[in-house]
């Protein structure tokens, strides 16, 4: 089996970064890397560049990695992470954090390139859930 | 279940298959995930019919979004060169939700 593109959830709160972790590893696949950024290094509410670094750094397998910002900050800090360390094959998505995470991993587990993975996650805002 | 495929005379119609499925359990988020991780491994176009709607089986939001419940039925379509083995696999995964 080929690697798969990795995702980073980017968020203030570490308890959501890594409660919709788990969300979207029982929906999608725990065989795709999913790795949580939340909140700050000392774990306050806020965002870390080590922490987004490091996160991006654990979720590459070779095939790319999408990171999913919640909000604020986490746009910025990610953009700026991304700004230090420009990589092709690392980019960030505008996408509903929730539905775009899920998006994002259950096309990643079927084996998706990033540009799949990452219109996947775009997508979501156009499903609605009613 | 039943399965059809197209013979029509004129053309070299791409093979066509469907199979109806009575849901054993709603088709929430983890059944969702599975069938769209399924429907991604085939060439062929595939469609879940739902209550009057159609959606593509690839997209996990889609297909949560259906709101299909326990004992209502959806209808899997595909249409291409792994028809038969999409809809067979499709149909398997809903029949076998939990």
């Amino acid at each position: 089996m080929t690697s798969s593109v990795g995702i980073v959830l980017v968020s203030h709160s570490a308890d959501l970064a890594l409660g919709l972790r788990g969300v979207a590893q029982q929906i999608g696949s725990d065989t795709v890397p999913v790795v949580a950024a939340g909140g700050t290094d000392d774990g306050r509410i806020g965002t870390s560049y080590d922490l987004v670094l490091e996160a991006v750094r654990q979720a590459d397998q070779g095939a790319g990695v999408l990171v999913l910002p919640d909000l604020g900050s986490s746009v910025l800090t990610t953009r700026t992470v991304l700004d230090d360390h420009p990589r092709d094959d690392v980019r960030i998505v505008d996408a509903p954090f929730v539905e775009g995470t899920v998006a994002a991993v259950v096309t990643a587990a079927g084996g998706a390139d990033l540009d799949t993975v990452a219109h996947a996650a775009e997508e979501a805002r156009h499903v609605r859930k009613l | 279940m039943s399965a059809s495929s197209d013979t029509a005379p004129h053309e070299t119609a791409a093979p066509r298959h469907e199979s109806t499925v009575v849901l054993p359990a709603d088709l929430h988020a983890r059944p969702a995930g599975k069938l769209a991780q399924a429907a991604g491994q085939f060439s062929s176009a595939v469609e879940l019919d739902h209550d009057g709607r159609t959606v593509n089986p690839t997209g996990v939001l889609a297909v949560m979004a259906l709101g299909a419940t326990a004992g209502s039925t959806v209808v899997v379509r595909a249409e291409g060169a792994d028809a038969e083995e999409a809809v067979a696999t499709l149909a398997g995964l809903l029949a076998t939700a939990e």
